[in-house]
């Protein structure tokens, strides 16, 4: 008796927990997060290409700009220039459209046009931060170096490099939540981050997704700002 | 023959004349201070004698092998650069060190790098880490750091950061070891545990150059003396000569400036 | 001084490029564009589209529909590739068709002399109206156009209801889509705003997305066609019109727009 008392309950709860999977999963409310992690997928994925492309782009054009010669030195800090000096939403078109427009090329995919758009406008943000970082490192750190006899790649790589890394974080970071946010910008040529996602419910009356885009965007600028907390205080055993 | 030779070396920054030709001498295991008021081209003798700056003109020979000519056209290939770079060593003003590595770490690193370019360096690469890490061990032991092997330079007085740089640059077995003014960035009280180390370098013969304006210092352990203003040598002998007898006007009113 | 001298003769010689470009293309004359064999080439024809009901939609499986869709799908077998649908900015359609990204816009798009002087344009075949769209409740107040202007606008940027306001001189906020101007009435930023006749009757009123919301009166005299857009040019307008035309003569224009309801607005 007490079994088929118990599988009835077991029946029931099932039953219960099977309605509410079902109001859940025809409520408006999980199509739209389904819809904006789709989004958040596309922003997530600029994010992670931009910063894997542009960090390491972006030491290249600081030493660029640093060159002893001087056309070189030049032309970087034109486009550096450039880049810093103009929106990030016109170089997006100007990326996308500008090869059609100006020469009948074929397009970049949508996507990619966003990403090199990314990638070398990060780089020049970085760059300026490498520089300033790099300026910032005193001079006896290099020429202990070099009377200890090591290369300038032995002393830029074991001596400098992690000092820099620590003077650079906590700039880099807001950089990395500011990307985080410019993302939204790809829209412009319909590449479907989450803020496109959310918009498009406005067509089916409903507002809200729209700003509830904000969440994904809090909890992930929420986590990246842990992690770089995290890395920070990795760093502290030392003071330079 | 002198272990060091050093030939009308001259410097200018822009139009300021800085070394107006310095010519002197060193015998091996001897310890030379060279004294003179701030901007009289000490440090900039220093910074050249070291590679830190090219002198414009001159010539240096150690151990009877030149090491820089400002004449020579010959090329030196990065293994000759780093031999004739490492026949100096030098410890700084401001210690230098890396903050980033703790004593040990500090003083194995650039012979860490020098041993990867030895050629058996694969073949038996553990016993060479292993003996460069003995090697710095009994050298920081020397400087009476051994309890602080694992210490950060954050970590360390004055003193004791500025007795890792002294060990770090003995580490590479130079013929020569240079100072750069080595307490004027300590506190008085900071500055003798320094200086012993210095003077205990010297009963063991190191052969040393010390720039300096501890004037008591500079009598007691020097054998030599050179007094320098503007760029140039005013005079030079022993430490009875140079601060007992001075003959230089300029160096009269020097070592009187000491004695208010 | 000489650098920044330098750098601006620079970024002149750059835009001097791109206007230059630009210009260029519109000289190149009447010389026809080979866009059949273009698309034929590809395998596909791509549709730039916005979410615009009933024109262009997606069904509850994530698939384009709506007349435009349909008719577009159509288009495309008729030419033997498939139809593709890229959701655009409708800023940027014609620097979209002419950079190639897109083949087409298809998207219930009035036509008006700024769209004939930025791309081809087939055959008219669909009657609009520029409506005022307000709350349900006070659309009766309004029943005349001089009631109007003492009412707060929004409507899309550079659309054809922007010009009919223009041309009645009553102020509005512009914003980048209908949908967004729908969006303002109902949060009460604004009173009302303009959108197309067939936008209106898909969107507003009982069982649809605004409920609340209601079509009132026409803002234009004269009505408004919608054409679908091409390169300049293309020599797939023409294979357009043929296909129009037949397919007006078949039956499928008429059994496509009543299945969306639109049937009493289809030009014949």
């Amino acid at each position: 008796m007490e079994l088929t008392n118990g599988m009835v309950m077991g029946a029931s709860l099932s039953d219960t927990l099977a309605n509410m999977w079902n109001a859940i999963a025809n409520s408006s409310f999980f199509e739209v997060t389904l819809r904006l992690f789709e989004g958040l997928f596309t922003t997530v994925e600029l994010f992670v290409l931009t910063l894997l492309f542009s960090l390491p782009l972006g030491l290249i054009i600081c030493f660029g700009s640093r060159c002893k010669f001087t056309p070189l030195r030049y032309v970087v800090k034109t486009i550096v220039w450039i880049v810093r000096g103009s929106p990030l939403m016109l170089q997006i078109l100007v990326v996308y459209y500008g090869p059609g427009l100006l020469f009948g090329w074929d397009l970049l995919p949508r996507f990619t046009a966003a990403l090199v758009t990314f990638v070398i406008n990060y780089a020049c943000y970085f760059s300026e931060i490498y520089r300033g970082g790099i300026q910032s490192i005193p001079r006896g750190q290099y020429e202990a170096g070099q009377v200890l006899g090591m290369t300038k790649w032995q002393v830029f790589s074991k001596v400098v490099l992690l000092q820099l890394i620590k003077r650079i974080v906590p700039p880099m970071g807001n950089e990395f939540i500011t990307l985080v946010k410019d993302t939204a910008l790809v829209r412009v040529i319909s590449v479907y981050e989450i803020i496109w996602m959310g918009e498009s419910f406005i067509k089916k009356g409903m507002m809200w997704p729209l700003f509830y885009t904000a969440v994904f965007y809090l909890v992930f600028n929420g986590l990246l700002t842990l992690a770089l907390g995290y890395f920070e205080k990795k760093l502290d055993y030392f003071k330079s | 023959m002198p272990i060091l030779q050093v030939k009308n070396i001259q410097k200018s920054f822009g139009a300021v004349n800085v070394l107006k030709g310095i010519d002197f001498s060193l015998e091996q295991g001897k310890v030379l201070s060279i004294i003179g008021s701030s901007g009289s081209g000490k440090t900039t003798l220093l910074r050249c004698l070291t590679s830190l700056e090219t002198a414009d003109t001159g010539c240096v020979e150690i151990d009877g092998k030149v090491v820089f000519d400002s004449e020579s056209t010959v090329k030196l290939t990065r293994q000759e650069k780093r031999e004739n770079q490492l026949k100096m060593g030098l410890v700084f003003q401001s210690f230098n060190l890396f903050p980033q590595y703790n004593v040990l770490d500090n003083v194995m690193l650039a012979q860490q790098l020098a041993a990867k370019d030895r050629l058996d360096y694969k073949a038996k690469k553990q016993e060479i880490l292993a003996e460069i890490e003995e090697h710095s061990r009994q050298i920081i032991d020397s400087v009476g750091l051994s309890d602080k092997l694992q210490n950060y330079p954050c970590e360390l007085s004055g003193g004791q950061q500025q007795r890792v740089a002294i060990a770090r640059a003995l580490a590479l077995n130079p013929k020569i070891l240079c100072f750069d003014e080595p307490t004027s960035a300590l506190d008085p009280e900071l500055t003798h545990e320094v200086l012993a180390v210095i003077k205990e370098l010297a009963t063991r013969n190191m052969t040393m150059i010390i720039v300096t304006h501890e004037m008591t210092f500079a009598k007691e352990v020097s054998d030599q003396v050179i007094f320098m203003d503007d760029g140039v040598i005013c005079e030079q002998g022993t430490p009875e000569q140079v601060f007992d007898s001075p003959q230089n006007q300029r160096l009269q009113e020097f070592l009187g400036s000491f004695q208010k | 001084m000489k650098k920044i001298a330098l750098l601006l003769a620079l970024l002149l010689a750059v835009s001097v490029c791109f206007m230059g470009c630009t210009t260029g293309n519109n000289v190149t004359g009447t010389d026809k564009v080979a866009d059949v064999d273009y698309v034929k080439g590809n395998g596909k024809l791509i549709v730039g589209i916005t979410d615009f009901a009933p024109m262009d939609y997606k069904d509850a499986d994530g698939n384009w529909i709506g007349f435009d869709a349909d008719m577009a799908k159509a288009f495309a077998k008729y030419l033997g590739v498939e139809a593709e649908f890229v959701e655009i900015n409708w800023d940027n359609k014609a620097m979209e068709l002419e950079t190639k990204a897109i083949d087409v816009v298809w998207n219930g798009m009035t036509i008006t002399d700024e769209v004939k002087g930025l791309m081809g344009v087939g055959t008219a075949y669909c009657k609009n109206m520029q409506v005022v769209v307000m709350k349900a409740d006070k659309v009766n107040d309004y029943k005349t156009i001089d009631s109007l202007k003492d009412l707060d606008f929004a409507v899309e940027n550079g659309s054809a209801g922007a010009a009919a306001l223009d041309a009645l001189s009553i102020k509005y906020t512009a914003v980048d889509t209908q949908a967004k101007a729908l969006m303002e009435v109902k949060s009460g930023s604004v009173d009302a705003c303009v959108i197309d006749l067939l936008m209106a009757g898909a969107m507003t009123g009982e069982g649809t997305s605004y409920a609340d919301l209601a079509a009132g009166i026409a803002v234009t005299d004269e009505e408004e066609e919608y054409g679908v857009g091409f390169r300049k040019n293309s020599d797939l307008i023409d294979e357009f019109n043929k296909f129009w035309t037949a397919s007006l003569a078949d039956g499928s224009v008429e059994t496509t727009a009543q299945k969306y309801n639109i049937a009493k607005n289809i030009i014949k």
